[in-house]
């Protein structure tokens, strides 16, 4: 098969289990030639498990990771850039030492690339590793990450520590990266970083992938339906099973229903109940992810269900 | 060329979906007229800081409906071709949209049609006086 027939990354039937513990549960994921996908998912939920899976640094108990194709080897980190969540830096090298260790054994490994990260994310080279702050180290494993200018990227937490300017700057090599034909795997907590950078999306709770989909499909589905009502609110004739809608609110004389898709349809429903007025209101990606991995019984105590 | 376009990636209108209408407001602004070229969709992309593809999409869906036309290898540009019927076609396009929104949401504070009529008129004579006409 050639390169642009191969999924780039492709997750199948992943598991992984620590003792009795299931970090992450039958996960499937294939993310398309030049997309950029953000993983998300609360503390926890198992998005480190699958970037140490992806990367080698631990193995599924069940199911299969691969990157073009194939299982990974030594070979494929000359076109996998990455960036773990905890670092795989040497404490006792330099920033130079680093460089100088990946030129040697990286043919992919472009000189000019690197001096040019270094110099936009101002990297001092001299110091060791274990004396960099956390913003620089990150720094450093971006440099790393970018300089054998990789067609996958596989990043876990790759903006952490870093100021809202060199922040928006790995933004953009992830952007430029994607415009080139890279394809890109990410995480964060910054929502907004995702809903920026991202096509897809995907959201990982408990280690189970509860949403996935492009960020535009999402918001374009993913809707309050808000209905006021004049005196209390009436029985609400089993709204709480109807399969649209994710939970429903109440708060006075106030109805919100949260629809995964047809919310016009929603909304027609919900106005036979006679409220004042209904309306339909857009969800930002940080609402949407709320939403989903938010806890139902703690977020709307009045909730129907 | 770069920073004509804004995009608010945490409004809950899709990104590709305001791309498409900023591009629009320009054509019939005249700020973009008819034979220029667009940024690549690299450089928007990276001009705005959002994804390739929904830049691509948007591109996509702006030639279908003939405000744009793409030639292989040369770029994006305005189309020429009845390009005073596309400009007001992209006038009356962003106009739908933004009375569209208003009386939505006008709706949503529970007026009815006549007391949304009586407030359209209101304004109206305020921003087209009678006398005045244009």
């Amino acid at each position: 098969m050639n390169a642009t027939q191969t999924i780039p990354v492709a997750i199948t039937d992943f598991t992984k289990r620590y003792g009795a513990q299931e970090a992450v549960s039958n996960l499937t994921l294939d993310i398309e030639r030049g997309s950029i996908c953000g993983l998300l998912g609360p503390n926890g939920s198992g998005k480190t498990t699958t970037f140490k899976c992806l990367l080698g640094f631990a193995r599924p108990t069940s199911g299969s990771m691969a990157i073009e194709g194939a299982p990974l080897t030594p070979a494929t980190f000359e076109y996998l850039g990455y960036v773990p969540e905890r670092s795989a830096l040497y404490e006792w090298m330099t920033g130079a030492q680093h460089l100088e260790f990946n030129r040697r054994t990286f043919k992919s490994y472009d000189p000019k690339r690197a001096a040019e990260l270094v110099d936009l994310f101002k990297v001092d080279l001299k110091k060791r590793v274990g004396k960099l702050s956390k913003g620089q180290h990150t720094a450093l494993a971006i440099v790393l990450a970018f300089s054998t200018r990789p067609r996958i990227l596989i990043l876990d937490e790759p903006a952490s520590g870093l100021d809202p300017m060199f922040q928006r700057a790995v933004l953009d090599l992830i952007i430029e990266a994607a415009a080139n034909g890279a394809t890109v795997v990410f995480s964060s907590h910054q929502i907004g970083q995702v809903e920026r950078a991202a096509d897809r999306v995907a959201i990982l709770k408990n280690g189970k992938l509860i949403v996935d989909g492009t960020v535009d499909s999402l918001k374009g589905s993913e809707k309050i339906v808000e209905a006021i009502f004049d005196q209390m609110i009436p029985d609400l004739n089993g709204l709480a099973v109807d399969p649209r809608i994710s939970r429903i609110v109440r708060s006075g004389r106030i109805l919100r229903a949260y629809v995964n898709h047809d919310s016009e349809g929603v909304a027609r429903r919900i106005n036979e109940l006679a409220p004042k007025n209904v309306s339909i209101l857009d969800l930002s990606l940080e609402d949407i992810f709320i939403n989903a991995v938010g806890d139902v019984a703690a977020a709307s105590p009045n909730g129907d269900r | 060329m770069s920073a004509i376009f804004t995009v608010d990636p945490r409004s809950g209108v899709p990104l590709y979906l305001q791309v498409i209408e900023q591009v629009k407001r320009h054509v019939a602004l005249g700020s973009l007229a008819p034979g220029e070229q667009l940024p690549t969709v690299k450089a928007l992309a990276l001009d705005l800081t959002i994804n390739p593809n929904t830049v691509a999409r948007a591109y996509r869906d702006l030639e279908r409906d003939g405000v744009i036309e793409t030639s292989p290898g040369r770029g994006s540009f305005v189309s020429s071709n009845g390009s005073s019927a596309n400009a007001h076609r992209a006038i009356d396009d962003v106009a739908d949209s933004i009375l569209n929104n208003a009386i939505r949401e006008v709706k949503n504070l529970g007026l009815d049609r006549a007391q949304v009529t009586a407030t359209f008129e209101r304004q109206l004579d305020r921003w087209f006086p009678i006398g005045e006409q244009k």
